[in-house]
C-alpha cells in the first residue's frame, strides 16, 4: 500500500502550494528590511528604520488597538457560541439540528463584503436598529453605533462567530454523552452538569478555539475599514493605507508581518498550554 | 425551565446572527434609496440596476473563472494532501501540515499583500494566474479538512482485500480508496468554491482591473454609491449560499463536510 | 531573495496555467467610480464611440489605488487612458506611466485656457474647489461660514467631516490662515491641532462623505463642489460657501498610458473629451468648469459658488501648482494620519 510512487506523486503538488505560502511570506519579510524611497514603489537597500516606525504613536496605538478588539472580540464569540454549538451537537432532532448548522455556518459563506454591508444597514443613523428605538420612543436622536469601538466589535463578533461554532462544536463532539448521563443520573442538574462536566472536558477546545479567533478576527479588513469609517483602525487598515494608497509598501510590509507575528505566536504561546489541558482531561 | 433558558438563549443568538441577511433582503426591496424600516413597498429595481451594472457583470464571470480553476486545482491537491498525511509518515511531514494549513491563521491582508509583491516581483499581476494560485493557498485547508474526514472513515479492509486478490497500490487507490472518498472531495469542493467565490480581502490585493472578482467591484461600488444595489446583490448571494448550504447539508452532511464530527 | 526566485515559483504557476489573459478590443479608461464614471459615460463615452466606432470599457477605483495599480503593471498598463487629478496626473508622468503627449493630435486643445496643459503628459479637463459645505437644517440659524477660519468656531464641535484620502485642502487653508503658504505648511500645524475637537468623522469615498452628510453625523464638510451639487441634486439641504480667502481649486486632467497600443483611440478620446459641446454637456453633469473657453456655461449655472469662468474669479482662489503638491501629498498624509485622525 505504501508504494513510493503514489507518495512521490502527491507530494509534489503539496510542496509547490507550500512553496508559495512560503514565497509570499519571504516577500513579506523581505520587503520590511527595505529602505522605503517616497513616492517610488522600488526600494532601497536594507533597513532595520521600518521596525522603529512601529514604536511611533501611530502604528503602536493601531496594534494596541487590533489587538484589544481582537481579544474583545474572541471573548464575546465563545460566551455567543457556546450555546449554539452545545444546540447543534446535542441536538437530537434531524430537523432542528439542520436548521441550526445552515443558520449559524451560512454567514461564513456569504463573505465580509456582504455582511459588513450588512451590519451598515442595521447600525446606521437611519439603519434598522436606530429606526426600531425610535419607532418605540425609546431614544429620541439615533444612537451613534457607526465609525465607533463598539460598532466593529459587534459586526467582528458576527465575521467570526461561524468559525468559532464549528470549533467549538468539534471539540463538544469530542465529549463522551455517558459522562454528561451519569452525572445526571447522580442528580445533578442540567446547569451543574453543563458547568462541572461538559465545560471542563472542552476546556482544551476553549482555550484552542478562542486563540484561533483571536487570530481570525486580525484577519478582518472590510469591517473596520467601513464601520470604523477612519476612526477604528486597525492594523489591516493601515497596511492597506500604506501599502495601496502611499505605496509605503515597506511599513505595509512591517505591519504585515507584525499582524502574522501576533497571529501565530499567539497561538504558539497558547499550545503548550493547551496540550496540557488535553493531558488532565485525558486522565479524568 | 432551564431548558426553556436555554432554548431562549440559543434562539436570541440566532436572531443576532441571522439579523443582517433579513436587512439587507429587507433593503434590497424598498423602493426608495434611503433606508426605510418597514421598506416602503416593493421593488425590483436594484435587481435590475445590479444586472446592468457591467463591473458587475465582467467581475461575475472573472469570479467564476477564479473560482472554477481554484476550487478544483485545491480539490486535487487537497486529496494529495489528505493521502499523504495520513497514510504516510515521512520527515517534514508536520512541517508540511502547518504550512499548508497555516493559510488560516495567517492574516488575509498578510497572504494578499504578500502575493501582490510575489507577483510584482515576477510581473505578472495582470493576470488570473496570482489570483488562482493565491485563492488555492487560502481554501485549501478546507478541502483537506474535508477530505481528511472521509478518508479516515474509509473501510481499510476493503483495500487490503483489493490488494490481496492481485490490485496494485495505484488500482487500489484509483479503484477502492479515491471513489470511497468522493463524498469528502465534493463537499470539500462545494465549500471552496463558495469560499473562492465570496474571498475579499485577499484578492483586493492581488486582482487587476481585468480580474477583479465580484466582492472586489461591490467593494469598490459601496465607496462611490450608497443605493441599495449591494442590497440587491448581497440579498442574492445569501440566499444562493443559503440554498447551497441546504442541499450540501442534505446531500452530504454539512457536519461532516465542515469536519464537525469526527466519527 | 523571494523576489529572484523567478523559475522556481514560475513552474508552481505553470499549475494555474498562464493562458487565460483577458482579451483587449475596446478602449479602456481607468476613472473614479459612481457619478464620476456615470458622467464620463454619457458624456465623453458616447460621443466618442459615435465618432470612432470604438467601444469604451471604463476601469474605477480611488485615485491612488489606481496609480499603485498603475505602477505595478508599468509596461503592460491595465488602461489606455487615465483620468485623475491634476497633481497624482504628475506623479503618473514621474514614474513614466503617461506618454508624452503629442499636441497636433488634440487640435480642441487650442481652445482650451492656457491652464488646461498641465504638463507635456497631462492636459486638464475641468476644475473644480474644495470649499466648506454645511446643512441647512442642522446647523442653527445663526451659523455661517465667511472665512475658513469658521470651521474652528464652536459650533462646528464634533461637526466636522474631512476627507482622509487627500488632507491637502485643510492643510493648505490652515496654512493660509497662519500667513504661510502650501510650502511652509508646517506654520499651520498649530492651527490644525487646535480642528482636532471638531473633527467628528474622516471620510475616505464620495459615498461615505455623501452618507455623513445624509444622516446629519457631520452637518459641515470640506466638500467638494462637484460632490456638494450632487448632493443637493439628492434633495438634501446643503450649502456651499466659497470663503473670502479662496476655495481650494482642483484641476481633473486625463493622461495617456506608456505603451498602449490603442494610441490612435486614447489620442481621438482626449480630443473628444475637450470638445465644447462635450464639455459643455460634462460640466452640466458635474457642475464644474470647463476648460474650452469655447465651451458655452449656462447664466444659472455661472452663479453658482465653485463655477469659474474667468481668469479673475479663479486668480481669487487658492491655486498650488502640481509639483508642489504632489511631492508634499506623502508627507501631509502621513503626518494627517499620524496627528489628526485619533
Amino acid at each position: 500500500m505504501n508504494d513510493r510512487r503514489i507518495w512521490w506523486f502527491f507530494i509534489v503538488p503539496c510542496m509547490l502550494v507550500a512553496l508559495a505560502v512560503v514565497m509570499s511570506l519571504a516577500a513579506v519579510f523581505q520587503y520590511s528590511f527595505r529602505e522605503f524611497i517616497p513616492g517610488s514603489l522600488d526600494t532601497g537597500g536594507f533597513t532595520l528604520e521600518n521596525f522603529y516606525n512601529i514604536g511611533r504613536p501611530l502604528y503602536f496605538l493601531v496594534i494596541l488597538d487590533t489587538l484589544l478588539i481582537s481579544l474583545l472580540t474572541a471573548i464575546f464569540c465563545l460566551l455567543l457560541s457556546y450555546p449554539v454549538a452545545y444546540a447543534l451537537v446535542r441536538t437530537e432532532a434531524e430537523w432542528l439540528r439542520a436548521l441550526l448548522v445552515i443558520l449559524s455556518i451560512t454567514p461564513l459563506f456569504t463573505g465580509e463584503i456582504v455582511r459588513t454591508y450588512a451590519w451598515m444597514l442595521v447600525l446606521g443613523s437611519d439603519g434598522f436598529v436606530n429606526s426600531i428605538l425610535m419607532a418605540l420612543g425609546i431614544v429620541s436622536a439615533p444612537v451613534q453605533f457607526m465609525y465607533t469601538k463598539f460598532g466593529v466589535i459587534v459586526a467582528l463578533v458576527h465575521f467570526s462567530m461561524p468559525v468559532m461554532i464549528i470549533l467549538l462544536a468539534t471539540a463538544i463532539s469530542h465529549v463522551n454523552r455517558d459522562y454528561e448521563k451519569a452525572a445526571a443520573n447522580l442528580g445533578a442538574a442540567p446547569l451543574v452538569v453543563f458547568w462541572r462536566v461538559t465545560v471542563p472536558l472542552t476546556m482544551p477546545g476553549i482555550v484552542a478555539s478562542t486563540v484561533v479567533i483571536f487570530a481570525w478576527t486580525m484577519s478582518a479588513f472590510a469591517t473596520p475599514q467601513l464601520i470604523g469609517g477612519g476612526k477604528v483602525l486597525m492594523i489591516s487598515n493601515l497596511v492597506y493605507l500604506q501599502g495601496l494608497s502611499s505605496f509605503n509598501f515597506p511599513v505595509a510590509a512591517v505591519l504585515s508581518a507584525v499582524a502574522f507575528i501576533a497571529a501565530v505566536g499567539s497561538l504558539a504561546l497558547v499550545q503548550p498550554f493547551v496540550t496540557r489541558l488535553e493531558r488532565r482531561v485525558a486522565q479524568q | 425551565m432551564g431548558k426553556f433558558l436555554f432554548w431562549t438563549l440559543v434562539v436570541a443568538i440566532l436572531i443576532f446572527l441571522t439579523i443582517p441577511a433579513v436587512v439587507v433582503i429587507m433593503s434590497s426591496v424598498n423602493p426608495t434609496e434611503t433606508l426605510a424600516f418597514p421598506p416602503k413597498g416593493f421593488s425590483l429595481h436594484w435587481y435590475a440596476r445590479a444586472f446592468s451594472y457591467d463591473d458587475f457583470r465582467t467581475s461575475f464571470y472573472s469570479g467564476l473563472i477564479v473560482t472554477f480553476f481554484a476550487s478544483t486545482i485545491a480539490s486535487v491537491i487537497g486529496v494529495a494532501a489528505a493521502y499523504v498525511t495520513h497514510r504516510y509518515a515521512f520527515r517534514g511531514r508536520r512541517l508540511l501540515e502547518f504550512l499548508l494549513a497555516a493559510p488560516l491563521i495567517i492574516p488575509r491582508f498578510t497572504t494578499g499583500f504578500g502575493f501582490l509583491l510575489v507577483g510584482a516581483g515576477l510581473g505578472i499581476n495582470n493576470g488570473y494566474t496570482i489570483v488562482i494560485v493565491t485563492h488555492v493557498v487560502l481554501v485549501l485547508p478546507f478541502v483537506t479538512r474535508s477530505v481528511y474526514v472521509s478518508l479516515v472513515n474509509v473501510d481499510r479492509s476493503l483495500e487490503r482485500s483489493a490488494a490481496n486478490l492481485g490490485a496494485s497500490p495505484i488500482n487500489v487507490l484509483l479503484r477502492i480508496t479515491l471513489p470511497l472518498l468522493t463524498p469528502g472531495i465534493v463537499g470539500g469542493w462545494i465549500i471552496a468554491a463558495i469560499l473562492s467565490f465570496t474571498e475579499f480581502t485577499a484578492s483586493l490585493y492581488v486582482t487587476s482591473y481585468a480580474t477583479q472578482t465580484l466582492p472586489v467591484a461591490m467593494y469598490t461600488y459601496v465607496r462611490e454609491y450608497t443605493d441599495p444595489t449591494i442590497a440587491a446583490i448581497s440579498a442574492l448571494l445569501i440566499i444562493t449560499t443559503t440554498l447551497g448550504m441546504f442541499i450540501v447539508d442534505r446531500t452530504l452532511g454539512l457536519k461532516r463536510v465542515l469536519a464537525i464530527e469526527s466519527h | 531573495m523571494a523576489i529572484r526566485m523567478k523559475g522556481l515559483l514560475a513552474a508552481a504557476i505553470l499549475l494555474a496555467g498562464t493562458g487565460i489573459a483577458p482579451a483587449q478590443e475596446e478602449l479602456v479608461v481607468s476613472i473614479w467610480g459612481g457619478n464620476w464614471r456615470d458622467g464620463a459615460q454619457e458624456a465623453i463615452a458616447t460621443e466618442f464611440t459615435k465618432r470612432t466606432g470604438v467601444e469604451v470599457k471604463f476601469v474605477t477605483g480611488g485615485t491612488m489605488d489606481r496609480l499603485t495599480k498603475a505602477k505595478l503593471s508599468a509596461g503592460a498598463p491595465q488602461a489606455d487612458v487615465t483620468l485623475t487629478t491634476s497633481h497624482v496626473a504628475y506623479l503618473y508622468s514621474a514614474s513614466d506611466l503617461f506618454e508624452k503627449l503629442d499636441v497636433s493630435k488634440i487640435p480642441n486643445l487650442k481652445e482650451a485656457y492656457p491652464i488646461a496643459l498641465r504638463s507635456p503628459y497631462a492636459i486638464g479637463l475641468y476644475s473644480y474647489v474644495y470649499a466648506p459645505a454645511y446643512r441647512t437644517d442642522l446647523m442653527p440659524d445663526d451659523f455661517k461660514i465667511t472665512s475658513w477660519k469658521d470651521l474652528w468656531g464652536d459650533q462646528v464641535k464634533d461637526k466636522l467631516g474631512l476627507p482622509d484620502f487627500d488632507p491637502s485642502h485643510i492643510i493648505i487653508a490652515a496654512a493660509k490662515l497662519s500667513g504661510a503658504d502650501a510650502k511652509d505648511w508646517k506654520k499651520g500645524i498649530p492651527l490644525l491641532e487646535k480642528l482636532k475637537p471638531n473633527i467628528k468623522a474622516l471620510y475616505q469615498s464620495d459615498a461615505t462623505s455623501q452618507e455623513l452628510m445624509k444622516t446629519g453625523e457631520t452637518p459641515v464638510q470640506v466638500l467638494l463642489s462637484i460632490n456638494a451639487y450632487h448632493q443637493m441634486s439628492q434633495g438634501i439641504p446643503i450649502k456651499l460657501v466659497i470663503p473670502e480667502e479662496g476655495g481650494v481649486v482642483g484641476i481633473d486632467a486625463v493622461g495617456i498610458s506608456a505603451g498602449t497600443k490603442m494610441a490612435d483611440a486614447a489620442y481621438q478620446f482626449v480630443n473628444t473629451a475637450l470638445d465644447p459641446k462635450v464639455q459643455e454637456k460634462l460640466c452640466e453633469l458635474y457642475k464644474c468648469s470647463p476648460m474650452n473657453a469655447k465651451a458655452h456655461v449656462s447664466d444659472e449655472m455661472a452663479k453658482l459658488p465653485g463655477i469659474f469662468t474667468s481668469d479673475e474669479q479663479l486668480e481669487k482662489q487658492i491655486l498650488v501648482d502640481d509639483e508642489t503638491r504632489a511631492k508634499l501629498l506623502p508627507e501631509w498624509k502621513s503626518w494627517f494620519t499620524e496627528n489628526m485622525t485619533r
